[in-house]
């Protein structure tokens, strides 16, 4: 998901400026997504420099709004078309991490799972609590879908630490030949 | 006002070579107005600190203390009263009355103590789970969710102060098992105190703590800190 198909979306509503913009794109997304107005203006002016928006005449209080065009729009409906690629979250530091924890000596893997667990219930129990203020469906449905990615990874989590109960460490192994004396280690 | 207390609380079972360590020195305090969540992998504890906490078992060593009440300390007869007056409980198993219908089974606890106009309440408590119209149904004549959710009215109902529920939402869809969440809840926020064990985390997060168990240890805990002065006592 990108800032600008987010905005995009939003001048199908109909033209905004800047801070109108940053507003509804923080209320659609219940406010989990914090934009500076910086992004904003900078994603518009890419908008437009392709010609997917258009500015319009400033306002009685100095206040650029922007439309969405033609082009615009199609590239609009081609994003909602296309299914979002797993490959565009980068958020495999976490798999990394472990796999590096669990081949690194002297690491106590079950407190890194037991860490990341704790930030995860953590989180979850923040989205949850956003959940009991009765909001409208829209946001409860973005809510939720972070409240099941959260859950998800608690349940990876717990699925690694029952991994690591039957999984036997092996020696440790010592520094791999190939690798040049003075190579660096990653930390 | 802590409402569930225990203080170094240990379960073993069996002797010598084959003794197991079910609790390592438990030492947990639920106030009221406060839901607290168990996780833990199978075997790690839970439904034995559960157990302990509803009086259904007791400890080795160490205390359980349910509002004001060592429960080692009390005669059985003053224990099954505190239980059923003060303790909602929702088991694995769901324990409800075969020969009894829903009604029946939810307002049991309330006529064990001739509390009147018990049916009305069950009645209440049985569409708070969304069961209006079940009340003369037996169990056998109602889904596993449906039985689960009378189980659940019948912890409920009543002036409980302790409610104590053993993977509650297991048998629901994904939807029901979120309102049962938030009953329990909304029962908390009215004044009581409560103990949930699941192993899903998004029940979980319905909880003010989450205390994570390993082999009948507390390894970590989510949520906010402890009082400063229970810091303090801390050994
Ligand atoms: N009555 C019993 N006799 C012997 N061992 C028991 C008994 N009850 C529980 N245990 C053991 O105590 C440990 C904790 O059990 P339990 O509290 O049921 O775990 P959990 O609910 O987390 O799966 C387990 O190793 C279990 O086998
Ligand atoms: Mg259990």
């Amino acid at each position: 998901m990108s800032v600008k198909h987010g905005l995009l979306a939003l001048l199908e509503r109909g033209p905004m400026y800047g801070y109108q913009l940053r507003a509804a794109f923080e209320s659609s997304t219940g406010g989990t997504w914090p934009l500076n107005i910086g992004q904003v203006y900078t994603t518009l002016s890419r908008l437009e420099r392709d010609e997917l928006v258009r500015p319009l005449p400033e306002n009685e209080t100095g206040q650029r709004p922007f439309e969405i065009t033609d082009l615009g729009h199609a590239e609009l409906a081609k994003w909602f078309a296309s299914p979002v690629s797993r490959s565009d979250r980068p958020r495999d530091e976490l798999a990394i991490k472990l796999a590096l924890a669990i081949t690194t000596p002297g690491v106590d893997v079950r407190a890194v799972v037991q860490t990341q667990r704790g930030a995860a219930m953590r989180t979850l129990q923040e989205y949850t609590r956003l959940k009991t203020d009765v909001g409208d469906l829209p946001w409860l449905l973005v809510l939720d879908s972070m409240i099941f990615q959260a859950e998800a990874e608690v349940r990876w989590l717990d699925h690694c630490e029952a991994s690591l109960v039957r999984y036997e460490a092996p020696a440790a192994q010592p520094v791999d030949a190939d690798l040049p004396r003075d190579a660096e280690v990653p930390r | 006002m802590s409402v569930l207390e225990l203080r170094q609380v240990h379960r073993t079972h069996g002797t010598g070579a084959t003794i197991v360590h079910a609790l390592r020195g438990i030492d947990l305090v639920v106030r009221t107005g406060e839901l607290v969540a168990v996780m833990g992998p199978s075997g790690s504890g839970k439904s034995t600190l559960l157990n302990l906490a509803g009086g259904l078992d007791s400890p080795t060593s160490g205390e359980v203390v349910v509002d004001g009440t060592v429960l080692g300390s009390c005669s059985r007869k003053a224990l099954a009263a505190l239980r059923r007056r003060k303790i909602g409980y929702v088991f694995q198993d769901l324990n409800l009355l075969p020969s009894l219908t829903a009604a029946e089974n939810v307002a049991l606890p309330l006529d064990l103590d001739g509390v009147r106009g018990s049916r009305k309440q069950a009645l209440d408590a049985l569409s708070e789970v969304d069961l209006n119209g079940y009340g003369d149904r037996f169990p056998d004549e109602m889904s596993g969710g449906q039985q689960q959710r009378v189980a659940i009215a019948r912890a409920l109902i009543g002036e409980r102060t302790l409610v104590l529920a053993d993977e509650p939402t297991g048998a629901l869809d994904s939807q029901t098992g979120e309102a049962v969440l938030r009953l329990l809840r909304s029962k908390v926020d009215a004044g009581a105190a409560g103990m949930l064990v699941t192993h899903d985390a998004r029940h979980a997060a319905w909880a003010d703590r989450v205390v994570f168990l390993r082999d009948g240890r507390v390894v970590d805990t989510s949520g906010p800190l402890d009082q400063p002065e229970e810091l303090l006592r801390a050994p």
